[in-house]
Formats: structure tokens, sequence, C-alpha cells
């Protein structure tokens, strides 16, 4: 376990100490304080005429649909992006420099190297929701929130967020060149949102079932929309496991190979 | 501590090393010699637990390097061909990373530390990034990660790349002083490093060992013979004819310049009278003539690149 912390902290030093990350999140934040003030300008303006339409629907007038949930979205296509930008360099980046023979030569095993280097994406990804839950929270200085519903989901953003390391990084450890893992990586992330498709296309109704629940959309509308279902956390955290296994094979191959 | 059994590596067709035997004892310090490509490299690779072996078994301590790879990369500290070092990280942070890698003691870690950084003279460089030094820092810095966690067996792959000539002798230093309490190999294409600090000697070929025994062995192989360095004021080509017929003579070839002139002999002990006395007597003016040991260099290139006949005598002579 110590390995896996070492492993991790200085991983966790490499984001948080670098430039890089901090023009990640400055990115970032440019982006929600361009759209989330728009957003929530928008929201004030129709709860002012929402007086005047008595058959407007409920859902129009909750703050989480109308304002945290496009935040949500935005967020969601920025950790698309930026999930494989923050872990393309974890293992190819190793290998390009040979330091990645120290860590093979070292006595530590091919799971303890990747659940270090997952821990350290993770707290990365964690630094960006942080960031971005900033926005609805200072909105709580001026409107009453359910603080519940909210922190489930960016928990759920987060887990999602996980989901993505988790390709990415076993998309890192496929590869010596950092861009291929970034390609690789994005094309991934993007993979789990299109498999949901399915559902329109398909007759069956058992095929559509389970299209409907490997389809991340409706695991994470069910977070954003602050119900935590068994079902969902079990499926993302095999989705999680699953990637982090084939990477640890992937390093694992390498001793034999 | 180190043995290697019918060792063999191939990369798709191509075969990097084959049927490799060796033995290392604790304490020993080995080189192993060869031209690039030689499979030093892979050899090495092989018995740190990197790479796994294509046949044949290496092991470490009694620990098989495939079977059980953490307990015989507790036992190894390992420099590759390129220092495996974060250019973003700061030289004493970038140990401390490797000595917990290492599995090193909380209580030892700061201790191992001070020593590394002292015994490779990293003191001034220690706050520094490591991607701001030198090629020599650099190596320097690989050199100290291997010797972190005191390992038992140190595994260096050409440690004296890119350092100038007083690094070089540091290392030497090094690992003179090292020899005793670790056992070590270390590969090299530079002769004079490889006389300076080993006992043994490793010679590989294509893959194949072509020599292993001691230094003192390798370069006495043909017994009986000695080789005698001559230098004369008259430069004269007929010089190889009229010292052929001295008694004893074996060879004569020309030497460096059109003066100097190398004589294979037989060792007995008036030879070097006989050959100076014969030069005066033709009045060729003697300069210079001493004798000379057919020294590392003559055996590591007539093993790698000399004639297979040459190889085989050699073989034979052991």
């Amino acid at each position: 376990m110590s390995k896996v912390m070492a492993i991790g902290k200085k991983e966790i030093k490499g984001f948080y100490l670098s430039p890089n990350f901090y023009v990640v999140c400055f990115l970032c934040a440019a982006i929600f304080s361009w759209v989330y003030p728009n957003v929530l300008n928008k929201f004030a303006m129709a709860l002012q005429t929402a007086v005047y339409q008595p058959d407007m629907p409920k859902q129009q007038l909750n703050i989480h649909y109308q304002v945290f949930l496009p935040q949500l979205n935005i967020l969601n296509l920025i950790l698309i992006f930026v999930v494989p930008a923050l872990t393309m360099r974890l293992f190819a980046e190793e290998k390009k420099l040979h330091t990645f023979d120290l860590l093979l030569t070292s006595p530590v095993t091919s799971a303890q190297i990747v659940a270090g280097k997952y821990l350290a994406a993770l707290s990365a990804i964690f630094g960006l929701c942080f960031l971005s839950f900033l926005y609805p929270a200072a909105t709580a200085v001026f409107a009453h929130l359910n603080w519940a519903p909210l922190i489930i989901a960016f928990l759920g953003i987060f887990i999602v967020g996980a989901v993505y390391a988790a390709m990415d990084i076993f998309a890192s450890s496929l590869t010596e060149s950092a861009v291929v893992a970034y390609v690789l990586a994005v094309i991934f992330n993007m993979a789990v949102w299109f498999v949901g498709i399915g559902v329109d296309v398909v007759d069956s109704p058992l095929a559509r079932q389970i299209f409907e629940h490997i389809s991340l959309n409706q695991h994470l509308m069910a977070l954003v929309e602050g119900t935590i279902r068994t079902n969902s956390l079990i499926f993302l955290g095999s989705l999680i496991f699953l990637f982090c296994f084939l990477c640890e094979r992937v390093v694992e191959s390498s001793r034999w190979r | 501590m180190i043995e290697v059994q019918n060792l063999t590596k191939s990369y798709g067709g191509i075969t990097a090393i084959q049927s490799l035997n060796f033995k290392v004892n604790k304490g020993e310090v080995v080189g192993f010699l060869g031209p690039n490509g030689a499979g030093k490299s892979t050899t090495m690779k092989i018995i740190t637990g990197f790479m796994a072996p294509t046949s044949g078994r290496a092991t470490v301590g009694g620990y098989d390097v495939f079977e059980n790879p953490i307990e015989v990369k507790k036992r190894i500290g390992y420099l590759p061909e390129t220092p495996p070092v974060y250019g973003d990280m700061k030289v004493r942070d970038y140990l401390k990373y490797v000595a917990e890698l290492k599995g090193v003691p909380k209580d030892r870690m700061a201790k191992n530390v001070e020593r590394a950084i002292e015994k490779t003279s990293l003191g001034a460089v220690e706050k520094r990034l490591i991607q701001n030094l030198s090629k020599g820092f650099r190596q320097r810095v690989g050199i100290a990660q291997a010797l972190v966690s005191e390992p038992e067996v140190l595994i260096l792959d050409e440690p004296t790349v890119g350092l100038d000539p007083k690094q070089v002798a540091e290392i030497r230093d090094l690992i003179k002083e090292l020899r005793g309490q670790h056992t070590i190999i270390l590969s090299t294409h530079i002769l004079p490093e490889v006389q300076a600090t080993c006992e043994r000697i490793i010679i590989i070929h294509r893959g194949q060992i072509v020599a292993q025994d001691s230094l003192a062995n390798l370069t006495n192989l043909k017994a009986g013979q000695r080789r005698v360095q001559l230098k004369v004021r008259k430069a004269k080509a007929q010089l190889d004819q009229s010292l052929s017929s001295v008694n004893g003579v074996i060879g004569v070839q020309a030497g460096a310049g059109d003066q100097d002139w190398m004589i294979d002999a037989d060792a007995s002990e008036d030879m070097i009278e006989r050959i100076a006395s014969h030069v005066i007597q033709k009045g060729y003016g003697l300069l210079e003539i001493t004798s000379a040991k057919a020294d590392l260099e003559d055996v590591f290139l007539k093993l790698t690149y000399g004639s297979n006949q040459a190889a085989t005598e050699l073989e034979q002579g052991v």
C-alpha cells in the first residue's frame, strides 16, 4: 500500500505542481464563467415570467434542471477531452523517457503501479469537479438550494470522470506516443456515449434493455437527478475495474513479451 | 549470487542472446564486455526481471527472476542504458521517491538518500530539477538511484557513459569501494574501465559468451609467449625479415609509426638481449625496447572482431 501511495503521491505532485494542470483549470473556469452566469440569468428571467404562465411544466422552474444540469453537461464535455490530456502521459511518457524501466525493475507489482497512477488521475479529476462545483455553490448565496441532490449530481459526474480515467490510462498503457494515447482515449470516451444509440435502433425488448443498461447516459441521468441506484454504481464500478484490470494486464505483459 | 543457465532471448526472428551460462559469486565485480549489439543489455534486463527470457533461467540470491520477480527486484539496483530520471523532479525528491519504491524503511530513508548523494557527489545539484542537469549529472543521478536502496546486487549498464575523465575516475573508485559489500555486474565497451575495476570478465559477441575468466588469465592467454615493442632510429622496410632470423622470434609486425615494430617471441629469458644485440649489430639504431604483455584490448579485438580462427585458438588456450 505504501508503494501505491508513493507512486500516487509522485503523480499527484506531477499534476498539482505543474503549470499545465492550472492552464487546463483556468480554461475550464473561463468556459464556466462565460456560460454559467448566462444560463442562470436566463433561468431568473424565466422565473419572472412563470407567474403569467400557470401551465408551465414544473421542471422548467427547477434550478437543478435548468441551471445545474447544463453545467454538468458542459463539465462532462470538458472531461471527455481533458481527462485524456491528463492521463496520456501517465504511461506513454514513462515508456518514451525510459522511466518505466525504473518502475518495472522496482519491487512493485503491476497492480500497484496502475493503482497509484489511477488514484493520481482521480485526484486531478476531483480538482476539476471541485472547480466546477464552486459555481452552483456560489449560487447558494442568493438562492435556496437542495444540497443533497446537488452533491449527488456532482458525485455522479465524478464517477463518470473516473470511468474516463480508467479507460484513458488503459489507452495510455497501450502506446509509447502521448498523441496516440490522447486520440485513442478521446475515442474511448466518446464511444461509451455512442453505445446508447443502440436503444433507438433495436426492436427486441431484451436487446433494448441491455443497451439501456450499458449506456452511460441512463446511469448518469439517475445520479444527476439525485437518486443513487445500486445497479448504476455496480455498473460504473465494474467498468472502472475492467479497464484498470486491462491496464494492469498490459503493464504486466511487458515483463514476459 | 547470480546464476544464469542456458539463457536465450529472441526478438521476433532475431536471437539477441543464445544459451548463456555464467555464475557470479557474492561480492564479485564482473565486467560484461562486448561490441555494440552483442547482447549485454538484454542479458542485464533479464537478470533484473525487466524482461523474460525466451528459454533458460536466471536466479538472483536463489530466486528465479521470472517466478519470483519481486524478491529479485528487492535485491537489485539497476542502472539502465538511459538513466530512468524524471525531468520534472528535483534530485533529492527523485532519490527519495526511488527509495520509497524500493521499499526502504522510513527510518533509513533519509540516511540512504544522503549516502547516495554523497557517494555520487551530487550535493551541489540536489535541489535542482533533473531536466536542467547536464548529461553527466543525469548519469550520476542514475547511479545514485541504483545505490539508494543499498541493494545486494548492482547491475550497471555502461555506468560511465557521458562522464568527464575526473567523474569516470570517481565512479571507478566508487565501484572499487563497493566491491566486497555488493555483487556488481557492469557492462561496458571501454576496456580500461574493466581493467581498473573488474575481477572477472565475460566477453560476449553476437549473443554468445566467447570468453570468461579473470583479467590476469585473459591477458596471459598464450602461455610461453611474450611481445616485445621495439623502436629504431632508421626506418627500414627489411627490418622484419632481418629480425625473423633471430632465434626464438615467432612473428614481426609493423607498429604505429615506420620506426616501430611489434615482435612476438618465445618467453626465454635472454630474448630481449638477443633482439637488442641483433639490432645494434646490424646498425639500425636502437631507441627503445620494452616487453609488453598481450593486453586486454588485443584479446577483446581478437575475440570479437578478429578472425574466427584467432578466437578458437584463444578459447583452446583457456
